[in-house]
């Protein structure tokens, strides 16, 4: 290609105006999306590609799990069109088999950019939207046991050619996904976005030319790439390995192993999943690109915070995944829930290099990525509701303070709605929302608590579906720390009768006499609890976030 | 000058205080005479520098202390107490089942990434938070009954922590019935009369309860400690001006008594940087420019804000040091760049300025403080853009020690020195143009179509290239940039901001809402009787968070605004006015969706007497002082002109090439670049089109 030079200098200036491209276009999907998903919790994230699909550039708030799939487009788009992409094409696809998604809730969108006849990259961006069809409502329940199930499966298509819209196709999606006026407005905003994004690139076209903008990405990836390399240099070399389970899938398999083994040979690093489990029926499965982004997430993590988000990451990191497994399935497998095992791989990766950064690492966090959908008719309006939250739990500790109790760990930063705007919204009342006693393990640092809230319906009877995670499997501690405490689902009834539910809950009946009780995973404790302090152990009683009796326990001297 | 005859003067003074100076700037009503005048800041007793400096001030210029009839004040006692986390113990009170909500915010992380870095801890202990069986609902309606014995058994609790300085008082829904709030105030105020209350329903009556509930918590922290400071400020600066009233600025952009300030601490949280921002709205008013980016660059930090029709953009959220704020603020985006902002490579080989700074401690390399870092102010040394010798003389500047900390970069970079100096510039360049960005395009402004307005120490040696980068033409630079300030609290009025929640369709019945307009009028008008006495002119705007019914985000949106009572406007100019603010801030809007009310706002401004500044204009013009070789590009340094801007009279142009030195800011005019200077004495600076 080009053998433009682009100083140092000029190249952070122009790499700014890229950041600030993308994060222009989030913040126009943030404001002008009509879900709540988006608009208070932030579930979309905004990429620049180059002509070759290579992701360059990410929104400063841009999530992680979306990394991935955002590359998978534009490679996809590439693949299947090769030379048929022109100026006003805005492409659109959510399918993890055959589109680069990673569930079918996220649908992506690209548009691509012209110098003249020249391709010169994509704009892209996905919104997690609150329903995409199938057979549950929010299309993320438990227990669906095959993709078909979890809502419409879009292939790469053309949602407008050449600048004109294809109505047909918006008709047919709209037709098959719940919330029709909520999907339109939020689609409208990842189209507006696109359009947005084109614009401001074509500035940037015009002041640099495309010779030198493709040059200026060849470099962003390139000098990505090389710091990286630079961190995993600064590794010990030597094959390291962890193995954590799943809990369950949903649909009848229990205890799905996650296996890890590492070889780490000067700035080279392999993540070899041989030996992880079979894919399996429940949609917890995850396409390459899904645990992918996990692995790209605990790493740069681990050894480098601020490294961007673009193609160099991935260039500096090999992944070897057996076909057909539960790190790399393949179709007709059901992954909506995939969030949840990214969230262990996560902890897999942790785990393996536990020891050779024990500075930097985090005990076993609540590892899951605990969602909750009540849903049903509003009996103030006749209408059709469906209230989605993801709740946070215990994050693990660490070498130097304790792990953060009641957060979202991980690859997921989501933020949770506020009490009084879900009961202004929803025929619904949250009756606690607070931290749980004793859900975080000892140590000399101890890991974080989980959360507790408390739903019931108000004059109605609603429907709940729940997914939660480490409800067996408990979030481990390192080096001598204790394991924090597993989470659990109830409901427990006005008359004092408590109900458990499974952890993947699907389609529970609550009636406006009970409410459904939500207990997300604590966190693993970092170090012999005999070296605790005294003065944390009695902060850990003062504050009532451990009782008496577990002080004594795990403390006996301090005590 | 004539002498005064002092029963005829009639002074406004307005102090900011900063962490490096204290500002002073005195406007006499009758005249229009502006002095100005600047001493270094106590931080441990900020209240010394302000007396001291007001008795300087008197003295110097043969003021009447008794005819100093207002004193306006910008603090940074409430932001300080914030970052250092030194305020009140405080307790707070709050509904069964939500004693950790304060804890768990919103539930994030502040950096995805870095596993390392918590929230800040409530600033209640978790001991020291205590629930209270009692429920309001999503209509007001009361769902559990608070007990009298639920507040004895409160009361019981506290009396067991008699360190207990400041309770904050939080419950669901108060804001739609405060009922149960103000009876466990009342009963707290009554048990423990020297304990300071704050209650979300009088300090932030807005829905999302953590972010009300945070709010107030931070009001009670404040309390005690920026009570004590109003308090002890008011009566040592009466034994100096016995006849001032007193004014003390606020984060939304204007004043309140020292009681308020006193009652509602968290309302000064941002109380200097809004000043500033005021006081650019007051320079660009002068030279009828009111449209206008502010750019105040300082050592470690750049402010921006957005100033449109002469009117500062406010924002209704922030987080100061981790703690989240809900109020009305003006809407001030700070980004990490400043003249005292570190260079480095980073590890991907790229030239990184800030947001590491050397701070006044040790600072750039080249003030000879012991600072040995490459700095952005040591590359404007190396550029020859900051004279060695500033006017006034008080700093002295040394190029040698500025060349030894870039000289490392430089080599590591392959370049000469004066070639990484560039490189810093212009990075440092585009971190402010992507601050601008934030302020305007994601706000759906056109920056092009403003006037950027540089303060602060380095804001007019940047300034230029700023405006060149983003499109803008003009510039404005203030005739004081080093104390805008507190210029802009000798111009301010005094302010009070009203809310209430209330949830109505547009178009439906809004008998609801009308009603609620006419409460808060009512409290306004109370307002304005009380606190609003000696003032010329009431005025009363009203505006309106709205959005799309099922969206979660709303507009601010003013409909109305006079200096009678305002009444609510009808549906379809409620629509038109809303469709207008979502097609700017979103690009497009939708005409069929239906539209709700979510707040209701009444701003209330008593306005100020206030006089045109007679700023002395030079006798006649001076010469340059000096020729000295500049750096502007890559070709290589120019021979460029310095000029001392006292010497620069009314009509003065000058082409670039040039420097202008004054107090304590430079401007430089690059050669695609000129200035005149205009009547009101600020420079407008034109940049040619390339």
């Amino acid at each position: 290609m080009s053998e433009i030079v682009i100083d140092p200098i000029s190249l952070e200036i122009s790499w700014n105006g890229l950041k600030s491209i993308a994060d222009e276009c989030f913040i126009s999907i943030m404001r002008s999306a009509f879900s709540t998903n988006v608009k208070e919790r932030h579930d979309h994230s905004t990429a620049i590609a180059d002509a070759q699909g290579r992701l360059v550039v990410q929104a400063e708030m841009a999530l992680p799990i979306h990394l991935a799939s955002m590359r998978g487009l534009t490679k996809f788009i590439l693949d299947r069109y090769g030379s048929d992409i022109h100026p006003g094409d805005v492409f659109i696809a959510n399918d993890p088999h055959v589109a680069g998604g990673t569930h079918l809730p996220d649908i992506n969108m690209a548009m691509p950019v012209f110098e003249g006849a020249r391709l010169i990259g994509f704009v892209a961006n996905i919104i997690h939207h609150a329903d995409v069809g199938g057979a549950a409502v929010g299309s993320m329940s438990g227990g669906l046991n095959e993709i078909y199930k979890e809502g419409l499966r879009i292939p790469i298509m053309r949602l407008y050619s050449r600048g004109v819209l294809d109505q047909d196709l918006l008709t047919l999606l709209l037709l098959n996904m719940r919330l029709e006026e909520e999907r339109r407005g939020d689609l409208n905003a990842q189209i507006a976005a696109c359009k947005l994004g084109v614009a401001r690139l074509e500035d940037m076209l015009r002041e640099h030319g495309g010779d030198r903008i493709s040059a200026i990405f060849s470099e962003v990836i390139a000098r990505t790439e090389k710091r990286m390399r630079k961190a995993i240099a600064s590794l010990p070399d030597g094959v390291y390995a962890f193995t954590d389970y799943m809990d369950d899938d949903g649909a009848g398999t229990d205890d799905i192993k996650i296996a890890v083994k590492i070889e780490k040979t000067g700035d080279r690093i392999l993540f070899d999943f041989e030996g992880s489990d079979p894919q399996v029926p429940g949609n917890f499965n995850m396409v390459f690109n899904a645990t992918q982004s996990a692995v790209c997430y605990a790493l740069k993590a681990l050894l480098d915070p601020n490294v961007p988000n673009n193609q160099g990451i991935f260039d500096a990191i090999e992944i070897k995944a057996p076909l057909a497994s539960f790190v790399n399935c393949i179709a007709p497998a059901a992954v909506a829930l995939r969030a949840n095992s990214c969230q262990r791989v996560v902890d897999c990766v942790f785990g393996a290099l536990a020891e050779q950064v024990p500075d930097r690492v985090v005990a076993g966090t609540n590892g899951a990525n605990t969602s909750a959908v009540f849903a049903g008719i509003d009996p103030r309006t006749a209408q059709l509701y469906v209230y989605l939250e993801t709740l946070g739990g215990g994050m693990g500790a660490r070498a130097t303070f304790d792990g953060k109790d009641g957060v979202q760990v991980n690859i997921t930063n989501t933020s949770n709605l506020p009490v009084e705007a879900i009961e202004l919204e929803y025929p619904l009342r949250v009756e606690e929302y607070s931290l749980i006693e004793n859900t975080g393990g000892a140590g000399r640092f101890r890991g974080g608590l989980g959360i507790r809230r408390t739903i019931r319906p108000i004059g109605h009877v609603c429907e709940f579906n729940g997914v939660g995670e480490r409800f067996v499997h408990k979030p481990w501690g390192l080096f001598g720390g204790e394991d924090g405490a597993t989470g659990r689902f109830y409901i427990r009834s006005d008359a004092g009768q408590v109900t458990e539910l499974a952890a993947k809950a699907c389609c529970v009946r609550l009636e406006p006499d009970a409410v459904a009780v939500l207990e997300t995973a604590g966190a693993g404790g970092y170090g012999p609890p005999a070296e605790r302090g005294a003065a944390a152990v009695q902060e850990d009683l003062a504050s009532g976030k451990f009782s008496e009796e577990f002080v004594k326990r795990y403390y006996p001297k301090a005590s | 000058m004539l002498q005064q005859n002092s029963s005829r003067q009639n002074w406004v003074v307005g102090v900011d205080v900063g962490g490096t100076f204290t500002d002073f700037s005195a406007r006499d009503l009758t005249t229009g005479r502006v002095l100005i005048h600047k001493r270094p800041s106590t931080p441990d007793d900020p209240s010394r520098a302000v007396l001291h400096g007001l008795r300087e001030l008197t003295e110097k210029y043969e003021i009447d202390p008794g005819a100093i009839t207002r004193f306006a004040h910008g603090t940074t006692v409430a932001t300080n107490a914030l970052l250092q986390r030194k305020g009140a113990r405080v307790a707070l009170v709050t509904t069964k089942g939500f004693r950790d909500l304060v804890e768990i915010g919103r539930q994030v992380r502040p950096h995805i990434y870095d596993l390392q870095l918590d929230a800040p801890r409530p600033l209640a202990s978790r001991a020291l938070r205590f629930e209270i069986d009692e429920r309001i609902g999503p209509t007001g309606e009361v769902v559990r009954e608070l007990a009298d014995t639920s507040i004895d058994a409160l009361v019981a609790q506290l009396r067991k922590q008699p360190e207990i300085e400041g309770v904050a008082v939080c419950l669901i829904f108060s804001f739609l019935n405060p009922s149960h709030e103000k009876r466990i105030a009342a009963a707290l105020r009554e048990a423990f009369p020297n304990v300071f209350v704050s209650v979300s329903s009088e300090v932030q009556p807005e829905f999302r309860e953590f972010e009300r509930f945070s709010t107030t918590l931070i009001n009670a922290f404040l309390q005690p400690e920026v009570g004590r400071y109003m308090n002890r400020l008011k009566l040592e600066v009466g034994t100096v001006a016995p006849n001032a009233e007193f004014g003390i600025f606020q984060s939304s952009g204007g004043l309140m008594s020292v009681d308020r300030a006193a009652q509602f601490p968290v309302r000064t949280a941002l109380s200097g940087p809004a000043a500033g921002a005021v006081g650019a709205a007051g320079a660009g008013a002068m030279s009828d420019i009111p449209d206008i980016i502010t750019l105040d660059i300082g050592g470690t930090s750049t402010d921006v804000c957005l100033i449109q029709a002469g009117k500062t953009a406010i924002a209704s959220t922030r987080d100061i040091s981790g703690f989240r704020i809900r109020l009305p603020m003006v809407d001030i985006h700070t980004v990490g760049a400043g003249g005292g902002s570190i260079a480095r490579l980073g590890s991907d080989g790229l030239l990184k300025v800030g947001p590491e700074s050397a701070g006044a401690v040790p600072g750039p390399a080249c003030y000879r403080r012991g600072g040995t870092l490459p700095t952005v102010s040591d590359a404007n040394v190396i550029l020859g853009r900051l004279p060695v010798t500033l006017t006034g003389g008080g700093m002295t500047i040394d190029r040698d020690l500025a060349v030894k900390a870039v000289a490392p970069t430089a080599s590591e970079l392959g370049l000469s020195v004066e070639k990484a100096a560039l490189g810093i510039v212009g990075i440092v360049t585009s971190n402010m143009v992507r601050a601008i960005r934030a302020v305007t395009i994601e706000r759906g402004y056109d920056p092009r179509k403003f006037v950027l307005m540089p303060f602060g120490g380095a804001g007019g040696l940047h300034a230029a290239d700023v405006a060149r980068s983003i499109g803008i033409k003009r510039i404005i630079v203030p005739h004081a940039p080093g104390i805008l300030c507190a210029e802009g609290l000798i111009m301010s009025d005094l302010q009070e901001d009203f809310v209430a929640s209330c949830r109505v369709r547009v178009g439906g019945d809004m008998g609801t809402a009308a009603n609620v307009v006419a409460d808060l009028v009512k409290q306004g008008e109370g307002w304005l009787a009380q606190e609003g006495e000696g003032a010329l002119e009431n005025r009363l705007v009203l505006s309106l968070d709205m959005r799309y019914v099922g969206q979660n985000y709303e507009l601010a949106v003013e409909v109305a605004s006079g200096s009678g009572a305002p009444a609510l406007p009808a549906a379809e100019e409620l629509r038109a006015a809303f469709f207008a603010a979502y097609l700017r801030a979103y690009g497009h809007y939708d005409q069929q969706a239906p539209i709700e009310i979510v707040n209701i706002r009444l701003r209330t401004i008593a306005k100020l007497p206030q006089s045109q500044s007679a700023t002395e204009n030079p006798v006649r013009k001076l010469a340059p002082s000096d020729t000295k070789d500049v750096w502007f590009d890559e070709a290589g340094p120019v021979p460029t002109l310095m000029f001392d801007r006292s010497g620069l009279p009314v009509g003065t142009a000058i082409k670039g090439p040039a420097i202008i030195t004054q107090l304590d800011s430079t401007t430089v005019i690059p050669p695609w670049a000129q200035i005149t200077v205009d009547a009101a004495l600020n420079m407008i600076m034109e940049i040619d089109n390339v």
